[in-house]
């Protein structure tokens, strides 16, 4: 069923979630006590870190991975099966 | 579908985001970002209750998929149902999947689940085992392996291994519902993620079992998570093979397996298993992997 389907649509205290994929905007950063570095001259673009990533924190562009540190909860798999040493760790605040 | 040959093949498109509240490095959560990157937004994902209810929560979701929030006994009926009302209206690309977790799937909801395979519903059962009662914190499973220890199953010294029962073969169970059966790891999602297209374009019902490592309960550091999935496979704990119509077909053939020991340094849930302990977990491993070697290709169950 699509969205303008829903016959209890406007009925308040129903709830709906109307954004898809919203929780993107929740900051997990604060989780973190590591967070992920990348140095662009050591990637050769092999996407490894970015399909590993379970909270979807690196996203592909054609440069290679971005890192969103909203999302990343600093588990450090990316730098941890980097096989060129790319991704490096660095301690938060430091 | 077309095949995918490595991981450069893997859509860059991702109806998953972060934001959700599942552990640093969870291995479930990987799983399901991985399996939406072939399933794709039109899918109705139908979940028993488990460490991935707590994906979406009112008033966020990562998920860009539909979403059903489900007791734990019945997600493999939901998802029948949900799938012959589909039929009704006529919707026939809509993907209808259940992600359930290994407690759902071996212990409470082994009924509807063996029901559901057993009429051929045209549904994917995606199993993501992380060999206990997870959410709950770690509590035993049908599906633990021997020699693990689980908060309801701790060492001590009347029972110095732990868990004593050995873990069911579920593969072999769905095997002989004349079902599509597989294993998949997350260190190989090229395989993965082919096995799940391969799901997808069956008319029929298909049970994809996952080993959904898990960082707070196998007690190791979240960053292992991959290497520790790919040791499973290569010790030989988690073999990657599949059966369709009672014909088996072992996926990562190995000459050697890698000795157990290594894939169970790794994680504090087997500290301090006796040694003769992991001489009958190895023995049972090797026991396991003799018999796929030997009915590759043939009739399995």
């Amino acid at each position: 069923m699509r969205e303008e389907e829903i016959p209890y649509k406007g009925i308040e205290g129903i709830p709906i979630i109307r954004e898809p994929g919203n929780a993107a905007k929740v900051n997990r950063g604060s989780w973190r006590l590591v967070r992920p570095v990348h140095h662009r001259d050591k990637c050769t673009r092999c996407k490894i870190c970015y399909i590993y990533c379970p909270d979807a924190a690196i996203n592909w562009t054609p440069d290679g991975p971005e890192i969103n540190l909203t999302s990343c909860k600093g588990c450090m798999i990316c730098a941890e099966e980097c096989p060129t040493g790319a991704m490096t760790e660095e301690k938060e605040g430091a | 579908m077309q095949e995918f040959k490595s991981l450069k093949d893997i859509p860059e498109q991702d109806y998953f985001t972060g934001g959700s509240s599942t552990c640093a490095g969870c291995g479930p959560s990987l799983g399901l970002k991985l399996a939406l990157k072939v399933l794709g937004p039109e899918t109705i994902i139908i979940n028993s209750a488990g460490c991935m209810t707590l994906l979406p929560l009112y008033p966020n979701t990562p998920l860009k998929a539909s979403w059903i929030h489900n007791a734990i006994e019945n997600a493999a009926s939901t998802a029948a149902g949900a799938r012959h009302g589909l039929d009704m209206l006529g919707d026939k690309d809509m993907n209808v999947v259940v992600y359930a977790g290994d407690g759902a799937t071996y212990d409470i909801g082994f009924a509807s689940l063996s029901a559901a395979a057993a009429k051929n519903e045209r549904i994917i059962y995606i199993c993501y085992n992380n060999q206990s009662y997870g959410n709950t914190g770690f509590q035993w499973s049908t599906a633990t392996p021997y020699g693990s220890e689980t908060k309801t199953t701790p060492r001590g010294k009347e029972n110095p291994t732990g868990t004593t029962v050995v873990n069911k073969d579920m593969l072999k169970i769905m095997g002989a519902h004349r079902v599509y059966a597989a294993t998949a790891s997350l260190a190989y999602p090229v395989d993965f993620l082919n096995k799940l297209g391969r799901a997808k374009e069956r008319d029929g019902f298909s049970y994809i079992e996952l080993l959904g490592a898990c960082t707070a309960g196998w007690n190791y550091d979240p960053r292992l998570t991959i290497k520790i999935s790919k040791l499973a496979v290569r010790c030989g704990m988690w073999p990657l093979y599949e059966i369709e119509h009672g014909m088996l077909n072992l996926n990562k053939d190995f000459s050697e397996l890698k000795p157990v020991d290594e894939f169970l340094n790794m994680q504090g849930r087997y500290r301090a298993l006796p040694p003769n302990g992991v001489e009958r977990l190895q023995g049972l491993i090797n026991e396991h992997w003799a018999e796929l070697k030997e009915y590759n290709g043939q009739r399995y169950v």
